[in-house]
């Protein structure tokens, strides 16, 4: 008992997982697991890099059961000298744990950080994109919002893409305004009929504070969005419509920013 | 009602004897349990631990017991009681757990984590002494399959 320095070889078991979660920085239990071999083995066998993330963002684990029952991410590779189950373990203890680390960037209140584009707008800038970043319907007492160029099919839809603000979020809501247009004669609701999101990352770099004026900027904004490989597509969602409609049916686009 | 008072007589595993006031000795719930269930003779043993960290024990149970001691003042006495050398902080965390006085296993499993927080593979093997057994190809991979976390 006396002069023991490796608590991990000294103590029970619960008492060293007791100590390792007071560690609350996925940094520290990588650290912790370049100690030495026998830390190493206690936390990756005691999957504690899991624990960790799913105590700071519980909503993450049915992603985390989706990564580990379908083999995602990083399919493990079969190794003659180690078990399929060390391997599981291994794996999961560098997802989570860069899991972790990603996610605690974006404890926020709002994931979008940028407009990109918009399939159409009626009267730029005065209706632009951009206003739809702002909650509530007027800035500086002008009305705030986002108007589309208008289409003769109402089946055609419109999108809006917007930048997330890390490259990894968990996105827990989202909220969509319908502007109700406050000056116009019995307050009509310009909504779309329905919503759609899509989550996505370009295959390329993307600049979109490039200072090559409007055209070119909405031009590579354009180009850029064509190259969007998309990860999820939500289904449509009614939008209730409580006055009057425009008929449009938009889709909102969300994407992440990486590579 | 200090006529009442009941002394119990702790007896650790190098069989140093401490007599200790029941209401403070309580404070550990195996103790409690013991008292509890009538099955307290005149000696209670306690194999799993030693004298040298006993005395650390009731040293806290003592300070925690006093009537009228502020907050600020068992916050300085508990920031002086931690600051001991990790073997003693382990024999603690043991002797806590037999003891079953979750205060003080809390505040020392605390301490031990305070002690690894932002600290390299390196520092930490040095603050617990632990011999580090990798093969230097096999601590490059591990730094490198987690880069992130050294830089």
């Amino acid at each position: 008992m006396e002069g023991c320095g490796d608590f991990v070889q000294c103590l029970l078991p619960d008492m060293s997982i007791k100590i390792l979660s007071c560690l609350d920085d996925p940094a520290d239990l990588i650290r912790v697991s370049a100690v030495s071999s026998s830390w190493r083995q206690f936390v990756i066998g005691n999957d504690l890099c899991k624990h960790l993330c799913l105590k700071r963002f519980p909503e993450i684990s049915s992603v985390g059961n989706m990564i580990e029952v379908e083999n995602t991410v990083v399919p493990v590779v079969s190794q003659p000298e180690k078990s399929t189950e060390w391997l599981c373990l291994e794996r999961n203890h560098r997802v989570y744990a860069f899991l972790s680390r990603g996610l605690s960037n974006c404890i926020t209140e709002d994931c979008l950080i940028d407009a990109i584009h918009a399939s159409s707008t009626d009267n730029y800038p005065e209706e632009s994109i951009l206003n739809t970043l702002k909650p509530g319907d007027r800035v500086e007492r002008r009305a705030s919002y986002w108007s589309s160029g208008g289409q003769s099919d109402p089946t055609v839809p419109e999108t809006l893409t917007y930048k997330l603000i890390s490259k990894l979020c968990l996105i827990s809501e989202i909220h969509v305004q319908p502007f109700q247009a406050y000056f116009q004669f019995g307050f009509p609701i310009y909504s779309a009929t329905a919503v759609r999101f899509r989550v996505g990352h370009p295959n390329v770099k993307i600049d979109v504070e490039s200072d090559n004026g409007l055209e070119s900027v909405a031009a590579q904004a354009r180009s850029f969005c064509d190259k969007i490989v998309w990860t999820y597509t939500s289904p449509e969602f009614p939008l209730v419509q409580v006055i009057n409609s425009s008929g449009i049916s938009v889709s909102f686009i969300l994407i992440s920013s990486y590579p | 009602m200090s006529s009442s008072t009941k002394f119990l007589t702790l007896k650790t595993c190098d069989d140093k004897k401490f007599v200790l006031d029941e209401a403070i000795a309580v404070r550990s719930q195996t103790i409690k349990n013991m008292v509890e269930d009538d099955c307290v003779s005149n000696v209670i043993p306690l194999p799993n631990v030693n004298s040298k960290t006993m005395t650390k024990v009731i040293e806290y149970w003592k300070k925690h017991s006093e009537e009228g001691v502020s907050k600020d003042v068992l916050m300085d006495f508990d920031k002086a009681f931690v600051k001991v050398h990790h073997s003693i902080l382990h024999a603690l965390i043991l002797a806590a757990n037999f003891l079953n006085d979750k205060e003080i296993l809390d505040m020392m499993c605390q301490e031990v984590a305070d002690r690894i927080k932002g600290k390299t593979p390196e520092e930490i093997r040095k603050e617990f002494d632990i011999k580090n057994d990798f093969t230097p190809e096999e601590e490059e991979e591990i730094r490198k399959e987690n880069a992130w976390a050294f830089e």
